[in-house]
C-alpha cells in the first residue's frame, strides 16, 4: 500500500515538474509547481518526516508560491503568443552537468540496498527541534543572521527614493 | 466708487431695473466678461467668492439670441449678483470662466450641451448630461418638448456599435496608462456609486491617480419639462429632483414663484412648511447615514436608519398623504390643513429620534474602525470648497458656518432657535459629525414649529395666484370659475425673473424662474448642490486608495437625480 | 489495518461530510435570522416553519442554476478554484476531535496540518480572482493574497504558546492538557488567533477580497450558480472550522461538567460562530493598508511577545 502511494506520488511530483517546462502560461506553470511541491510534501510524510512535510506545505506551497502568484498577478504576465519555446544559447554545459548528476543518481538508486520498510523511522517534531537547537544550533543561528541581513538589504533596496 | 458705478464705468455694464427677487443685475458686453468676472472675484468690494450658477435662457420665443447668466455669491457681504451676457442665436461664443472659478468647468459643459454655446478656452468641451451622439441642444426653444414632436428615434446597428466603442474605458495597454497603472471602470452600475454614475479611475496598485466622472445617466430634462408645465403642475416634478428630500425641493421653487407674484404664504402655511422641510432634512440625512455606513462596510446602519425613516414617512403620510414625494406645497401656501392627530404623530417621532441618533453615533462616529476609515479622507479646505462651489454640510464641515437658514433667513427661520453645527477638519468624519448634529438641530426646529403652530388660513388670499380650495369651489360659482380656469389653463404670473436659494439637506439649492407672463415658466433653472459636489471628487480623491474613493463619494452626499436633473 | 477499521473511517468520513453540509446550510440560515434580530427585522421566515426550509430552497436554487462560465475566463483554473476552498476546509476537519472518542485522525502534527491546509485554501480565492480575467476579481484576488500572507504568520505564531503548554501538536493531546482552558493562560494568543481567524475566512471587518461596495463582489464577481455556492460553502465551513479550532485550542474542547462531550463541543463552537455573526453586524470594513498595518505591526508583535512570555513563565514555573 505504501509503495503504491509512494510511486503514485513520485510520478505526480516528476510529472508536474516536467509540465512546468511545457506549459506556456506562467500562472499555469506556477500551479504545476505547487502540485509538485505538494507531492513532495506527501513523500516527506511517507518517509517519516511529518514535520518537514507540514512545513513544506506551509512555507513553500502556502506562502512562497502565494507570493509568486501575487507578483504574477500584479505584473499581469501573459504568454507572448507567437514566441516559440527555444533553448537558450548557453545550454550545452548545464545539460552536461545535469546529465552527469542524473547518472550519479541512477547509480546511487540502483546500488543502494533500499527497501521501503527498513529505513522507516518516524522523526517527530520534538526530535527535529532538539537537533535544530542542540546539535545544529550554530548553523541555525548563522542561517538566521544571513536571512536577517538579506531582509535588511531588501528593505534598503526597495525603499522609495528619497525626496 | 460703489460697485455698481465701477462695473458701469470699467466694464460698460448696464444695471437693469431691480428684478422681482431684488438681486443686483447687470448686462455686460461679451468682451468685458472675463475681466469683469476676475474683478468681481478678486478686487471688488464685496468680493464675490463663489460662482453659484451659470446657464442661459434661449430668447427665441420672446426676442432674439441667447442670454447667458452668471449668479455670483459673496460670502462676506451675503449677497448675490447676476450678470447677463447676450449672445447671438447662431454660433454663440463666450469666453470660459474656468480659469477664474474651476467649478465653471461642468457648468460650461452643460451650457454647451444644452444651448450649443461654444466656450472659448474651455479645457474639455464635451457634452455632459446628454450622450455624445445626441443631436441638437435640448434647452433651445426649437428643440421639441415632447417625443411626439420628434422623428421616431432610430439607431442602426452600425451606429450603435460605433457608439458602444466610443464609450469604452481605455484599456490598460493604451497610452496614458503608465507602468503598473490600471484603468478601472466603476459604474454606471456599481454598488458603490448609489445609482447610475460612471467613474473611470486610473489606479496604480490601489492608489488613485485620477478619476474621470461621467454623468448624465439620470438626466430627465427636468428644466425642459418645466417649460411645458403650468406653474402649479410643476410642483410634483420638483419633489423628484433630490428625491430623498421631497418637500425640500418644493420650497425654493414655490418661494421663487411667490416672489415673482409678490405674495407671501400665511403664517400657518409657513410654519407647516418649515416643519415638513426639517422632517425631510432628517429623512435625507437618514438615507445618507444608511448609505454612507454601508459604503464603509458597516452592515447595521442601513437598517437602523431606514427603520427611523419609515416612521418619519408615516408622519409625513399622515400630514400630506404622500411619503417620499408629497407635492404638498402650493404657490401661496400648502395643499391641506394639518390633520387630526398630527401633533401626537410628530411628537412620537421626535421623542424617539434622539435615541436613534445616539445609536448611529455609537455605530459610526464612535467606532474606531469607522474613524480610521474616515479621518483625513477626502479633505477639503474652506478655500477649495468655495472655489469648487461646495455648500451645505460639506462646507460647514470645513469650518464655515454658512447656513442660509441663519444667514439669509426665509420662511421665518429667524424665529427659531437652533445652532449651525460645524467641524474643522473638512474630511469625511467631519461631514459625518456635522450631519448627525444637524439631525438634532432639525428636531429642535420641528419641536418649536409644533409648539408655535399658529391658527389661520393655509393659502394666501391672492386668488389670482393661489389655487382656490376645491371644497369651496363646489360651493360658489365665483370660486368654481377661478378653479376651472386656474387648473385647466394655468395661472399667469407677472413677467420677470426670480432666484431663490434655500438650504437644502445637501447644500444650497437654487431655483431661478424666468416668466414671460404666460401660464408656463419661460425658463426654469435648477441649481442643485450635488452637481458641484460630484465635480470636485477627482480633486479630493487623488492619492487616496480605491476604498477611500467610495468613502469620499459617500461622504459628499449626492443623489443622482439631483446631479443630473 | 483491518477491514473494520477501514469501514469505520470511511463511514466517519461520509458522516462528517453530510453532517458538515447540513450544519453549514443551517449556519447560513441561523446567520440570516441572527443578523435580522440584530437589525430589527425578520429575516427568512417563509419557507417552512420559521423559515427552516430556507437552506433547502437556497440549495435547490443554486443547484438548478445554469453553470455559466464567461467566455473570457481561463477555463481550467476557473473551474478548479471554487473546489479548492471547501476541499481544504473539509480535509482539516479530519483532525478536529468532537469528543474523547470522536475524531477521524489523530495526527501527531495535526495543528501544523490544519495550518498547512488553511494556507492552501487561499489559492481558491486567488486563482478564482485571477482566472476570471476581469479587473474587480483580480483586485479581490490580490487583496486575498496579501491578506493571507500577513495573517497566517501571526496565526501560526499565536498557537506556539498553546503548543508549548500542551507539549504536543496533536489536537486530542491539546484538549487533554487543558485542565484549565487555555483562554485563561493564553489570552493574547486567543485574541490574536481569533482576529487572524476572522481574517483567514474573509469575514467583516476583514472581508476585503469581497468588499462589495468597492469591488462589486471581489474575487467571485464572475462566478454564478453552484461554483459561486462552493465559494460560499467554503467560507461558512471556514467559519465553522475556525470556531471549532478556537474551541479545541482555547476553550477546552469537549471538556465540561454534566453534559455529554459532544454537546459541550457544539455549545462552545456555536458560541464562537455567534461571535462571528455579531462581529459582522457591528463593524465597518478596514482599508487595505490599515489591514496590513494591523497584521504586521500589532498582530505579529503581539504573537511574538506572547511566545516570549509563555516561554519565560513556563521556565520559571518548572
Amino acid at each position: 500500500m505504501y509503495k503504491l502511494i509512494f510511486y503514485l506520488t513520485a510520478v505526480i511530483a516528476i510529472g508536474a515538474a516536467g509540465a512546468i517546462l511545457i506549459v506556456r502560461h506562467p500562472v499555469h506553470a506556477a500551479l504545476y509547481l505547487i502540485a509538485s511541491l505538494l507531492a513532495l510534501a506527501l513523500l516527506f510524510f511517507l518517509l517519516g518526516a511529518p514535520l518537514v512535510a507540514a512545513l513544506q506545505v506551509i512555507l513553500y506551497a502556502g506562502a512562497i508560491m502565494v507570493l509568486f502568484l501575487f507578483v504574477m498577478m500584479v505584473m499581469d504576465l501573459r504568454p507572448a503568443s507567437n514566441e516559440r519555446l527555444a533553448l537558450p544559447k548557453g545550454w550545452r554545459v548545464p545539460t552536461l552537468l545535469v546529465a552527469a548528476l542524473a547518472v550519479e543518481l541512477a547509480v546511487v538508486v540502483f546500488q543502494a540496498p533500499l527497501s521501503g520498510d527498513e529505513i522507516w523511522v518516524s522523526v517527530g517534531p520534538k526530535a527535529v527541534g532538539q537537533s535544530l537547537f542542540g546539535t545544529y544550533l550554530i548553523a541555525v543561528e548563522v542561517a538566521a543572521i544571513l536571512l536577517l541581513a538579506a531582509l535588511v538589504a531588501v528593505l534598503y533596496l526597495s525603499r522609495r527614493s528619497r525626496p | 466708487m460703489s460697485l455698481s458705478e465701477e462695473l458701469q464705468s470699467r466694464f460698460q455694464a448696464q444695471a437693469t431695473s431691480l428684478p422681482k427677487d431684488a438681486v443686483e443685475t447687470y448686462h455686460i458686453p461679451k468682451d468685458q466678461l472675463t475681466p469683469a468676472l476676475r474683478f468681481l472675484k478678486h478686487e471688488s468690494d464685496p468680493a464675490y467668492d463663489m460662482l453659484f450658477d451659470l446657464s442661459a435662457v434661449d430668447e427665441a420665443a420672446r426676442g432674439d439670441g441667447l442670454t447667458v447668466f452668471y449668479h455670483l455669491l459673496s460670502f462676506s457681504a451675503n449677497r448675490v449678483l447676476r450678470l447677463y451676457v447676450s449672445l447671438p442665436a447662431v454660433q454663440p461664443i463666450i469666453p470660459t470662466a474656468c480659469e477664474i472659478w474651476p467649478v465653471a468647468n461642468w457648468y460650461e459643459r452643460e451650457l454647451y450641451d444644452m444651448f450649443g454655446v461654444d466656450i472659448v478656452g474651455h479645457p474639455n468641451l464635451r457634452r455632459i448630461l446628454m450622450p455624445d451622439y445626441w443631436e441638437g441642444h435640448p434647452l433651445r426653444k426649437d428643440h421639441p418638448n415632447r417625443a411626439t414632436e420628434m422623428e421616431p428615434y432610430r439607431l442602426p446597428d452600425e451606429r450603435y456599435r460605433r457608439i458602444l466603442e466610443s464609450v469604452q474605458a481605455d484599456d490598460d495597454t493604451e497610452s496614458g496608462a503608465g507602468e503598473g497603472e490600471m484603468i478601472l471602470n466603476i459604474g454606471p452600475n456599481h454598488p458603490g456609486t448609489h445609482g447610475i454614475l460612471r467613474l473611470i479611475v486610473q489606479l496604480e496598485g490601489e492608489e488613485i491617480q485620477d478619476v474621470r466622472p461621467d454623468i448624465g445617466f439620470h438626466h430627465r430634462g427636468a428644466e425642459k419639462m418645466a417649460e411645458r408645465q403650468t406653474y402649479h403642475t410643476y410642483i410634483p416634478y420638483t419633489d423628484r429632483i433630490d428625491y430623498l428630500a421631497g418637500a425640500q425641493n418644493e420650497l425654493p421653487y414655490v418661494l421663487a414663484v411667490e416672489h415673482l407674484a409678490g405674495i407671501t404664504a400665511p403664517p400657518r402655511a409657513q410654519v407647516t412648511r418649515v416643519m415638513l422641510c426639517e422632517l425631510f432634512r432628517i429623512a435625507s440625512h437618514l438615507v445618507w447615514i444608511a448609505s454612507f455606513g454601508h459604503d464603509v462596510g458597516a452592515m447595521a446602519p442601513p437598517f437602523f436608519a431606514f427603520r427611523e425613516r419609515e416612521r418619519l414617512f408615516d408622519v409625513v403620510e399622515l400630514i400630506t398623504g404622500g411619503r417620499m414625494h408629497p407635492a404638498f406645497f402650493r404657490i401661496g401656501g400648502v395643499a391641506l390643513d394639518l390633520p387630526d392627530g398630527w401633533r401626537e404623530a410628530v411628537n412620537n417621532f421626535i421623542k424617539r429620534m434622539p435615541k436613534a441618533v445616539e445609536e448611529y453615533e455609537s455605530l459610526l462616529t464612535r467606532n474606531p474602525i469607522f474613524r480610521a476609515r474616515t479621518r483625513g479622507i477626502g479633505t477639503l479646505t474652506t478655500e477649495q470648497a468655495i472655489e469648487w462651489g461646495v455648500s451645505g454640510p460639506n462646507l460647514r464641515a470645513c469650518g464655515l458656518p454658512w447656513d442660509l437658514r441663519k444667514i439669509k433667513p426665509y420662511s421665518g427661520y429667524d424665529e427659531y432657535d437652533f445652532d449651525v453645527p460645524t467641524a474643522h477638519e473638512g474630511d469625511a468624519l467631519a461631514r459625518t459629525e456635522v450631519r448627525l448634529a444637524e439631525i438634532r438641530q432639525s428636531l429642535r426646529i420641528v419641536e418649536q414649529a409644533m409648539a408655535r403652530m399658529p391658527k389661520g388660513p393655509i393659502l394666501a388670499k391672492e386668488a389670482r395666484y393661489a389655487l382656490p380650495r376645491k371644497d369651496r369651489a363646489l360651493q360658489d360659482i365665483e370660486t368654481l370659475i377661478h378653479h376651472f380656469i386656474a387648473v385647466g389653463w394655468g395661472m399667469t404670473f407677472p413677467p420677470g425673473e426670480s432666484l431663490f436659494i434655500t438650504e437644502a439637506p445637501k447644500g444650497m439649492n437654487g431655483y431661478f424662474v424666468v416668466s414671460d407672463g404666460t401660464p408656463h415658466p419661460y425658463r426654469l433653472r435648477i441649481r442643485t448642490p450635488s452637481f458641484p459636489h460630484v465635480q470636485c471628487v477627482p480633486i479630493i480623491a487623488r492619492g487616496h486608495m480605491l476604498s477611500d474613493l467610495i468613502v469620499i463619494l459617500g461622504s459628499l452626499d449626492y443623489v443622482l437625480a439631483d446631479l443630473d436633473r | 489495518m483491518s477491514f473494520g477499521h477501514w469501514f469505520l473511517t470511511l463511514g466517519g468520513m461520509v458522516l462528517m461530510l453530510g453532517g458538515l453540509l447540513v450544519t453549514v446550510a443551517f449556519m447560513v440560515y441561523a446567520e440570516r435570522r441572527v443578523l435580522a434580530l440584530f437589525q430589527d427585522r425578520l429575516g427568512p421566515n417563509r419557507a417552512g416553519p420559521l423559515g427552516l426550509l430556507q437552506p433547502l430552497a437556497d440549495a435547490l436554487k443554486l443547484l438548478t442554476k445554469e453553470s455559466f462560465a464567461p467566455p473570457f475566463v481561463d477555463r481550467m483554473v476557473y473551474e478548479l478554484a471554487p473546489v479548492i476552498v471547501p476541499l481544504t476546509v473539509l480535509m482539516s476537519f479530519a483532525v478536529v476531535p468532537l469528543s474523547d472518542a470522536w475524531w477521524l485522525a489523530d495526527l501527531n502534527v495535526a495543528l501544523l496540518y490544519v495550518l498547512a491546509l488553511s494556507s492552501l485554501g487561499v489559492y481558491g480565492i486567488i486563482l478564482g480572482g485571477w482566472s476570471s480575467n476581469s479587473k474587480y476579481p483580480l483586485l479581490g484576488g490580490l487583496r486575498a493574497a496579501a491578506q493571507m500572507i500577513s495573517y497566517e504568520l501571526p496565526m501560526g505564531l499565536a498557537l506556539v504558546g498553546v503548543v508549548m503548554l500542551a507539549g504536543s501538536f496533536s489536537l486530542v493531546d491539546i484538549v487533554n492538557a487543558q485542565d484549565v482552558p487555555f483562554i485563561v493562560l493564553q489570552p493574547v494568543g486567543f485574541l490574536v488567533f481569533m482576529v487572524c481567524g476572522v481574517a483567514e475566512v474573509n469575514r467583516l471587518p476583514f472581508d476585503l477580497p469581497e468588499a462589495e461596495n468597492e469591488l462589486a463582489s471581489g474575487y467571485n464577481t464572475e462566478y454564478g450558480g453552484m461554483r459561486f455556492a462552493l465559494f460560499y460553502l467554503g467560507e461558512y465551513m471556514g467559519v465553522l472550522l475556525i470556531a471549532s479550532l478556537v474551541t479545541v485550542l482555547f476553550l477546552g474542547g469537549w471538556r465540561g461538567p454534566w453534559l455529554p462531550d459532544v454537546v459541550w463541543f457544539a455549545l462552545k463552537t456555536f458560541s464562537v460562530v455567534f461571535l462571528f455573526y455579531w462581529l459582522r453586524t457591528s463593524v465597518p470594513r478596514l482599508r487595505y493598508d490599515q489591514l496590513m498595518d494591523f497584521g504586521w505591526k500589532i498582530m505579529l508583535p503581539a504573537a511574538l511577545v506572547n511566545i516570549v512570555i509563555t516561554a519565560v513563565v513556563g521556565i520559571a514555573w518548572m
